[in-house]
């Protein structure tokens, strides 16, 4: 299915995909509330990508007891370029996760079962809350636009291939 | 000791877009903090930055203060797009009375920490007083606490401290620190961040260590708002597409400033053997092309599209740099083509938190006064011996370190060779030789902090683009004028030089924070309003005459080799542009604006007495 990965290897840091991330879901900048990131320590040097790997992992909807983590379709038009688009295309249909806020209790279940760390409870709203790929725009790819550098990149699971379209 | 526990602040939230509103107050002899509301009017007049940072000091700093006093402030001042995705917006800038210069001192920073403090909820903090025993202030949001510095921390390299701070409090702890250098109070002891960052110019460092702050960890989980947040990053995205990510800013992710360095050589700027040539014979060895075999990686500050740093491994130390700065001054200035050394010397540097213009232009005098027989510091042009450990010497105050320790000027006139010093107003100058960009000399000596080569830059059209020539000073006091202007505004937003952008593009993001059209216009008197009032508050505190160091611009010391040999600009030919900088900023012949110049940029703050006002001997 469709997810966003940050190539630990490319990453510089700079955090964009983090600040747009937070903009655009939370109406203003909080990169504490965003949907990926990247752990950078500037000391070392070094950076390690955490993003949601959607219906390729879903760790998060096995283990939630009121099935609040639904799946759902979505077309994937990134704006700008990604390392994968030469082999992707444009555009590309395929399912994600989402929360189902008001099926949410809030237990945290999800929160502890979470291998790369990306689903929380959102501190106002006090539910789980997580990456969606901006329904299909995903902002962390168009911030991250240096040629040189086009970390944030989009991927398919194998599985899902069959469901591209170009 | 625990000098006060967490203070609880009403969180105010974002009460003004761009803006968080509210000013943290640090009185480290009192262990106090309190949080005060962001003075909104100068907010508006001085935008952020630079400008809102000199508003502050004109207010905080008692007049003619003693720099090292308790009474002089460090203010961390932050800029409106900190902490949103506005390319290279991320920077801190520091700023106080430098005890070195004794004047007006910015020094901007990267990395990532000026958006931790917007997170956290203020725009700016303002550090008082001097603490009984050196303290880290730690703040999480809302939650300020001072935590002892020894036995733990007090000592700690820069590297060191970032690592421990993150591992005692948060992972994602943002840290401002001071190394060895600020403990010792080395004239040139900077401030670190993100371990690479450095706040380096008129010894904040040294202050900071006199103030017994080892470092600042800071925490913010808030949100800067923006207005309409789809709508801005709609608008951010196109001036990326438009004006950022394209073939001439991507310099700086291929090279960086080291791409500088082989270009200044060829022209006869790169300074040499301690100014004594414009060309380094050894530049092959350490010029970008010499970087790029030992480049691993890229690394950039917080919110930049660009990525400009250069992480370098030569095996026995890696990291970030050298910059192009470094490679002139610590590099062909100390005569050094060995890259490993170079590296070397400039990692000492980073983990002891020195500047390293001002450091490699005292070892670069030390060599010279060896050269010619002056005084033997044990310092050789060119040699690896002595030079790699020159920096923990100097911190340590040992040896030859007690001597070079004192900067450049005293170091010279303690050997009765004060025209070897190369520094505009105690401020040790930057990698660029006048000689071989004339612009370049006018920069120097009216730059409002001392020899900085960031105010106007007139290289980027005598060396790098070749649009005006390097070898006239035939309109470059406008120039320079214009340049300074639109630097102060930049640098209140507070964007990087390497966003190579104009007034329309400030003009296009200003609208989102006014909201409302902005033009030129109104942004170029902002720049030259803030820019006055730099000059009012170095003329307050007493300033030298603005001047050069006279082998830089008199028609006897003109190089007889390299790219620059034979050219001079002539002592004459500078008084008269010097002059036509004054008649046409509106100032008189001391450098003093005049009250119609004053009134028609909207400058808010008065001299106490024009007429009494006399310029410090040098």
């Amino acid at each position: 299915m469709p997810h966003v990965l940050i190539s630990s290897k490319k990453c510089t840091g700079c955090h964009m995909c983090e600040l747009a991330c937070s903009a655009y879901h939370e109406g203003a900048y909080r990169p504490s509330v965003t949907r990926l990131f990247s752990e950078v320590n500037p000391t070392l040097g070094t950076t390690k990508g955490h993003t949601c790997l959607q219906t390729g992992c879903a760790k998060c909807q096995q283990v939630c007891p009121n099935d609040a983590i639904v799946t759902k379709q979505v077309t994937v038009t990134p704006k700008g370029a990604f390392a994968s688009k030469e082999k992707l295309g444009e555009s590309v249909t395929g399912y994600i996760l989402v929360v189902d806020e008001a099926k949410c209790t809030n237990c945290g279940e999800c929160y502890a079962a979470c291998p790369t760390g990306v689903i929380h409870e959102h501190p106002d709203r006090h539910v789980a809350f997580k990456c969606d790929l901006c329904d299909g725009d995903p902002q962390c790819i168009a911030f991250c636009q240096n040629p040189y550098v086009l970390a944030v990149d989009l991927k398919l699971d194998k599985a899902d291939k069959a469901l591209v379209v170009s | 000791m625990h000098l006060s526990r967490g203070i609880r602040f009403r969180d105010k939230g974002g009460i003004v877009d761009f803006y968080r509103g509210q000013v943290l107050r640090v009185d480290l002899s009192a262990g106090s903090v309190a949080v005060e509301p962001l003075n909104t009017e100068w907010a508006e007049k001085y935008v952020g930055g630079k400008g809102l940072l000199l508003r502050y000091l004109w207010q905080e700093v008692p007049p003619r203060v003693d720099p090292w006093a308790p009474d002089n402030p460090i203010i961390l001042m932050t800029g409106p797009f900190a902490g949103t995705n506005v390319t290279t917006a991320s920077r801190l800038v520091v700023g106080c009375k430098s005890p070195v210069t004794g004047i007006y001192n910015d020094s901007y920073v990267g990395g990532s920490f000026a958006p931790e403090i917007k997170f956290a909820g203020y725009d700016a903090i303002i550090i008082t007083g001097q603490a009984a025993e050196p303290v880290v202030l730690t703040i999480a949001d809302d939650t300020v606490d001072f935590v002892p510095a020894k036995p733990r921390y007090w000592g700690m390299r820069t590297s060191e401290i970032e690592m421990a701070l993150r591992a005692d409090f948060d992972r994602d702890v943002k840290v401002l620190s001071i190394g060895p250098a600020g403990e010792a109070e080395i004239p040139w002891a900077c401030i670190s961040t993100d371990q690479y960052h450095k706040a380096g110019r008129g010894g904040h460092g040294a202050l900071m260590g006199r103030k017994g702050l080892k470092a600042i960890a800071v925490r913010g989980t808030g949100s800067v708002s923006v207005g309409d947040a789809q709508a801005f990053l709609a608008d951010v995205l196109r001036m990326h597409t438009d004006y950022i990510l394209t073939e001439d800013n991507l310099w700086a992710n291929e090279e960086g400033t080291p791409f500088l360095a082989q270009v200044m050589s060829d022209a006869g700027v790169m300074p040499t053997l301690n100014w004594s040539t414009g060309s380094f014979d050894g530049i092959e060895s350490i010029n970008s092309d010499a970087m790029q075999k030992i480049k691993t990686k890229n690394r950039a500050c917080y919110q930049c599209a660009l990525g400009c740093r250069q992480w370098h491994d030569v095996g026995s130390v890696a990291g970030e740099g050298p910059e192009y700065e470094t490679i002139a001054i610590c590099g062909a200035n100390c005569g050094i083509d060995d890259l490993e050394a170079l590296l070397e010397f400039n990692h000492e540097c980073d983990e002891l938190g020195l500047d390293t213009i001002s450091c490699g232009t005292v070892v670069a005098l030390a060599m010279d006064l060896a050269a010619k027989g002056v005084k033997d510091f044990g310092l050789r042009f060119g040699q690896r011996e002595g030079y790699v450990n020159a920096p923990e010497l100097i911190v340590q105050r040992k040896g030859v370190g007690a001597d070079l320790a004192l900067g450049a000027r005293a170091l010279a006139a303690k050997c009765g060779r004060p025209d070897l010093a190369f520094e505009v107003k105690n401020l040790e100058l930057p990698g660029y030789d006048p000689r071989g960009s004339f612009g370049m000399s006018l920069a120097y000596s009216t730059s409002d902090r001392g020899g900085c080569h960031m105010r106007s830059f007139p290289i980027v059209e005598e060396v790098v683009a070749g649009t005006l020539p390097p070898d006239s000073l035939q309109g470059k006091a406008e120039y320079n004028v214009v340049k300074q202007n639109f630097s102060s505004m930049k640098f209140s937003g507070i964007w990087c030089d390497f966003w190579a952008m104009d007034l329309n593009q400030i003009a296009q993001l200003m609208k989102h924070v006014w909201r409302r059209e902005v033009s030129e216009e109104e942004l170029a008197v902002v720049g030259e309003r803030i820019w006055n009032v730099g000059r009012l508050f170095n003329l307050r505190e007493g300033v030298e005459p603005d001047d050069l160091p006279v082998r830089l611009y008199a028609a006897e010391y003109a190089h007889t080799t390299g790219a620059s040999a034979g050219r001079a600009i002539g002592s004459e030919v500078f008084r008269e542009a010097s002059a036509e900088y004054y008649r046409l900023r509106g100032w008189d012949d001391r450098g003093v604006p005049s009250e119609a110049k004053l009134t028609e940029l909207g400058v808010d703050v008065r001299l106490p007495s024009v007429a009494t006002i006399d310029l410090r001997e040098r």
